[in-house]
């Protein structure tokens, strides 16, 4: 009993370690939402575009990034795109892992934005044409705006996803939190180091799930959660 | 001196080989109201649907307003006019649907002077004015700052049809406007549809409740296959039918 104590006591030693990997995490969260997010909406429209190129580039796009592991896309960047097709070794695994997650996260959000924009009833879309609208204002005024609601409940469960998959980057010995104590273990054989990144990505999770609840009522839009008749 | 607003000829609409049209040819005079009747799949629907452009006839013309939406050329193939000019028509004909198709994200305010905002270039602050007198108008001015989803249907019809009056339509399109609202309440969307008609608002009504084509029509129309079978004044039309189908299916409505 005591030796647990001890062991986790262990944890204030490495702090300093700690709080840089936790904020390499932090990074790669951040930049990857605030990349993804945005770009999976050309994606998601194009993948229902009449233009037939167009159409197919985007689906063979969320196919590969979809269908494939992200491990194994993260290994593709890091060890063959950016030296030998890009010929940028210089390019940090830090940049090499936010553009890598922003694909694949890419493509998941643009085929759960797709999934929201076709839920729409059609009866929206005539509404808005009836009046005189065009395509873009009815897309961007009418549809869009009521996709978000609907899709996000999907992206939070992305979000929390990406959370726990950063630490996937220690495989491209990118010094992330999960690495950054995975050292420490083993340099103090002190296997208990790990409870605090589990509080950690604990902690991150909920904040998230909080957040998604304070935006759901912002965008319910009675102020009331769950008040929407179908 | 009479007007034309609205004219139709020969038109034809096939669904991938159902012909839903069948050769209709209809004119509408300004300040008209004319009922639409008729059995279920008659394409009563789809003619209005033409009108507003939400379908593409396969053949025929229609011209709202001295503008023309669609012609045939030689091989009576349909032609039709611009997507600018098209929006432009749309605009002019307002359309009002059976599930009322408001905005839900939107107040009811915001449905009626969205489009007056993007299309006509009002000022925000004149076109929400404006919206208000509509909203007025169908007896809901203190639903403003409602969300749709916090209405009766009754409500959302008549928020439906201020917002198709919003961009002061030459002609309103109604299909069936009270067939998904409870018997008890599809009086108050009638009473609006009964004032509008009396402000000589050039109206086409698809229509079930024969008592307001009997009451408020200047025109009532019998459609069935595609076609018109029989049209005249609601008298005519309601007493002396001349078609059996009419009389039949009038006899079945009653
Ligand atoms: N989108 C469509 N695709 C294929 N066929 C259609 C479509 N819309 C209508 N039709 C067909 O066209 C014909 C006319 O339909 P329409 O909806 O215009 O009839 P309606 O008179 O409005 O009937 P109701 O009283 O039931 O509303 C029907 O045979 C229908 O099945
Ligand atoms: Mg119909």
């Amino acid at each position: 009993m005591n030796g647990i104590i001890e062991a986790l006591g262990g944890i204030w030693n490495i702090r300093d370690a700690f709080a840089e990997g936790a904020l390499v995490t932090i990074q790669l969260f951040v930049l990857t939402m605030i990349f993804a997010i945005p770009a999976a909406l050309p994606v998601a429209l194009g993948s229902n575009c009449k233009i037939p190129p167009v159409r197919w580039l985007c689906k063979a796009y969320i196919w590969i990034f979809r269908g494939t592991p992200l491990m194994l896309q993260l290994f593709f960047f890091y060890y063959f795109v950016f030296p030998f097709i890009f010929h940028a070794p210089q390019v940090s695994a830090l940049t090499i892992a936010v553009i890598t997650f922003s694909l694949n996260y890419g493509a998941y959000l643009a085929e759960i934005y797709r999934g929201g924009i076709e839920s729409i009833h059609k009866g929206q879309y005539e509404a808005a044409y009836s009046l005189g609208l065009g395509k873009t204002t009815t897309m961007f005024g009418v549809i869009i705006p009521q996709t978000v609601k609907r899709v996000l409940p999907s992206v939070s469960n992305e979000m929390i996803t990406l959370v726990k998959d950063t630490a996937l980057v220690s495989c491209i010995s990118l010094s992330d939190l999960f690495r950054v104590v995975t050292k420490q273990v083993s340099a103090r054989s002190n296997p208990l180091l790990y409870v605090a990144p589990a509080i950690f990505y604990l902690i991150f999770t909920f904040l998230l799930t909080l957040l998604t609840r304070f935006l759901e009522k912002k965008f319910s839009v009675t102020g009331e959660k769950g008040s929407e008749k179908k | 001196m009479t007007e034309t607003v609205l004219e139709i000829k020969d038109l034809i609409k096939d669904f991938n080989g159902v012909r839903a049209l069948n050769g209709v040819s209809l004119s509408v005079e300004k300040g008209q109201t004319v009922a639409i009747i008729g059995p279920s799949g008659s394409g009563k629907s789809t003619l209005l649907r033409c009108i507003n452009a939400l379908e593409r006839a396969t053949a025929g013309s229609i011209t709202v307003h001295g503008r023309t939406l669609v012609s045939s050329n030689e091989q009576n193939q349909a032609v039709y006019a611009s997507e600018k000019e098209i929006r432009t028509i749309r605009s002019d004909t307002g359309m009002i649907f059976q599930h009322f198709n408001l905005f839900p994200h939107m107040t009811c305010l915001k449905n009626v002077c969205y489009a007056p905002v993007k299309l006509k270039k009002q000022s925000k602050k004149n076109a929400a004015q404006a919206a208000e007198k509509l909203l007025e108008t169908v007896g809901l001015s203190d639903k403003k700052n409602a969300y749709p989803e916090q209405l009766s249907g009754g409500q959302k019809q008549r928020v439906a049809i201020a917002r198709g009056l919003a961009m002061n339509p030459t002609v309103m399109l109604f299909d069936e406007p009270t067939s998904a609202l409870d018997p008890e309440i599809t009086g108050e969307v009638i009473n609006v549809m009964k004032t509008l008609a009396k402000e000589h608002r050039t109206m086409l009504v698809v229509t079930h409740e024969m008592a307001f084509a009997r009451e408020a029509a200047d025109r009532v129309i019998f459609m069935d296959q595609g076609k018109i079978i029989e049209e005249g004044t609601p008298e005519e039309l309601f007493q002396n039918p001349k078609s059996d189908r009419v009389k039949e299916f009038l006899k079945a409505m009653l």
